[in-house]
């Protein structure tokens, strides 16, 4: 399959560069205001009225923090994929070499995918040092959580490939993100083609 | 190549530095879309006083939202009137004053509050709960709060806000994916999803106080978070041991306790008030709904329409369940009725997911991954929140105590 997916790709990296430049416009709506998060909470029935008492005293509005969740550096593999739908197809900096791709639905291993794979297993059993996390996509379609594990699932096949092909489990990581890193943000049948893929990062 | 290459890399490392500038600023949401049908007429005059807030407006909207009633100008024939006013003054910084009358002059509502500015709104809301649960007999849901989960692509929100889209707070920001909140039977918490440090883990937040601590960082998948309904146990997917099973940990103990096994795939456990547990299984061949008692074992298939049910949601009084459904090839809501089985499809849309009941368990939202709408149980009232930016993943918060 596939003929297109090459073409497809270098067409992706060069979208990449229109997607960042379109992607800085969208947010520049006014700073929320930061409440008075030491104001006394609570509003109380007047003596006199029928009386009551209101539990959101205890709700904290406008008191909450923001936490900057110290995530790790982004690799960039999937940097790119932040438009909006139906916007060209951008894929990050995994070369085409080291993406895998699946069927709807599916996680069988592709026969025109061992090319690549066997490639990438060569690299690895030359050097038993290296490390690779393969990285399990779906497309968007379905529950998010369901989407974890079929993309679990299929950076599982690979895993299982590249061990059948001599390396050291020790050597492979697996890591599944679902539909939430997407490579192509389209809603449409070559945009989930493209989602629907395990990187080989390392 | 490896220009573009450079080139790409500076762009994304100036979009990661412009996103952390607007971080604060992204999301606000509107609600736009009106109700159709009609809806019993009431009254909302313009309160009077000087307050920076419109009351009245607000209470209008909140009412007309839950599509049981029709807001009228000041004067209109109605079968129920509101009046009040917000002067300056008293302990807090105003005094608003509000009275529900009928038809006939009756008065049914007589009260005041005592309110610093920045909680005028949360009064407005706080008065449509009040008018809704008297005319109604059913708890009004102005002033809950929904969570959800914006951006994408570089960086991701956790973010609270009112139950009318309004008064939205990031509570969350990361470099890295956010999913699966879910909130504690008190409010006071949610547990979500976070792939921080480029591996997922699951992240109990204090909501007010933003304090928070990872539950779980097994190897492999760490998902779908879910609260007992006493708030002492999670229920989540793991798949250190080779596939994804659902565990129970007991929040006191660190290690969590196996609720199912074999090959197929079991995710997103989710409690029914009984203690029993529904959850999505592929052990069938194509993922379908089962329930398992509270400490696992043999499950029962719940659903048998179509080729894929998932991502289970309880209403409050756990007779209904609402899950993602696919025919023909889309994605809809649809709903099983666990006392007499009926199954009905509530929803149109083609990507539609992640569905959470409100607390009276009369609406339920949800998402098609790019913005949030809910949808009355009975399919009869729909509302879209308009964002300013994208919404997934939307939870209900249960009622404040």
């Amino acid at each position: 399959m596939n003929h297109w997916i090459r073409p497809l790709i270098v067409a992706a990296a060069l979208a990449l560069l229109a997607g960042c430049a379109a992607t800085g416009e969208s947010t520049t709506e006014e700073q929320q205001t930061t409440q008075d998060a030491t104001a006394q909470p609570g509003i109380t029935a007047q003596p006199g009225q029928e009386a009551y008492s209101y539990g959101y005293g205890q709700a904290p509005v406008g008191a909450y923090e923001t936490y900057d969740a110290a995530g790790g550096t982004a690799t960039g593999a999937t940097a790119g994929a932040g438009g909006r739908p139906g916007q060209a197809v951008a894929v990050g900096a995994v070369p085409a070499d080291r993406i895998v791709y699946f069927s709807f639905d599916s996680a069988e291993v592709l026969p025109e995918s061992r090319t690549i794979i066997e490639a990438n297993a060569r690299r690895l059993m030359k050097s038993s040092r290296t490390v690779t996390q393969l990285e399990g996509h779906t497309d968007e379609r379905g529950s998010r959580e369901y989407n974890i594990a079929l993309g679990e699932r299929r950076a599982n096949a690979v895993r299982q490939a590249m061990i059948a092909m001599g390396v050291t489990p020790q050597q492979i990581r697996v890591v599944s993100y679902g539909e939430e890193r997407p490579a192509a943000t389209g809603q449409d049948e070559q945009s989930y083609a493209l989602n629907r893929r395990v990187e080989i990062v390392y | 190549m490896k220009a573009i290459e450079r080139t790409t890399w500076f762009l994304v490392i100036l979009m990661g530095v412009f996103g952390v500038m607007v971080a604060h600023a992204q999301i606000t949401l509107d609600i736009t879309k009106g109700i159709e049908g009609g809806g019993v007429p009431i009254a909302i005059a313009p309160f009077s006083g000087g307050a920076p807030e419109n009351i009245a407006g607000i209470i209008a909207s909140d009412l007309q939202r839950t599509g049981k009633f029709a807001p009228q100008p000041a004067g209109s024939r109605a079968d129920y009137s509101v009046a009040g006013q917000a002067n300056s003054g008293g302990s807090r910084g105003y005094v608003v004053q509000f009275q529900l009358s009928g038809a006939q002059g009756g008065q049914l509502l007589n009260l005041s509050f005592d309110a610093p500015a920045n909680q005028l709104r949360a009064v407005a809301h706080r008065i449509s709960d009040l008018i809704y649960e008297k005319l109604t007999g059913d708890k009004g849901l102005a002033g809950t709060r929904i969570a959800y989960v914006a951006g994408g692509g570089g960086t991701w929100y956790l973010v609270v806000a009112d139950a009318d889209g309004q008064n939205p707070q990031t509570i969350l920001r990361s470099s890295q994916p956010i999913m699966s909140p879910a909130w504690s039977p008190d409010g006071s918490r949610l547990a979500y999803v976070s792939f921080e440090g480029r591996h997922p883990q699951i992240v109990v937040q204090d909501v007010s106080s933003g304090a928070r601590r990872t539950v779980s960082a097994a190897p492999g998948i760490n998902g779908a978070p879910s609260w007992s309904p006493d708030g002492r146990r999670l229920a989540f997917t793991l798949s250190k041991d080779g596939n994804p099973e659902i565990y129970a940990l007991n929040l006191g103990s660190t290690t969590p306790v196996r609720l199912t096994s074999g090959g197929a795939i079991d995710t997103e456990p989710v409690w029914l008030p009984d203690g029993s547990i529904v959850f999505t299984s592929d052990r069938g061949g194509s993922p379908q709904l089962y329930r398992m008692a509270p400490g696992g074992g043999a499950a029962q298939r719940l659903t048998f329409e179509g080729d894929y049910n998932a991502r289970p949601a309880v209403s409050p009084d756990g007779r209904t369940i609402a899950m993602v459904h696919r025919r023909g090839g889309r994605f809809h809501i649809a709903v099983l009725d666990l006392q007499n089985h009926q199954f009905r499809v509530l929803t149109a849309g083609g990507l539609d997911e992640s569905p959470s009941f409100a607390p009276n368990g009369k609406m339920i939202i949800y998402s098609n991954g790019q913005r949030l709408t809910a949808v009355s149980l009975d399919g009869s009232v729909k509302q879209d929140f308009a964002l300013r930016g994208n919404g997934r993943d939307p939870v209900w918060a249960p009622f404040a105590r």
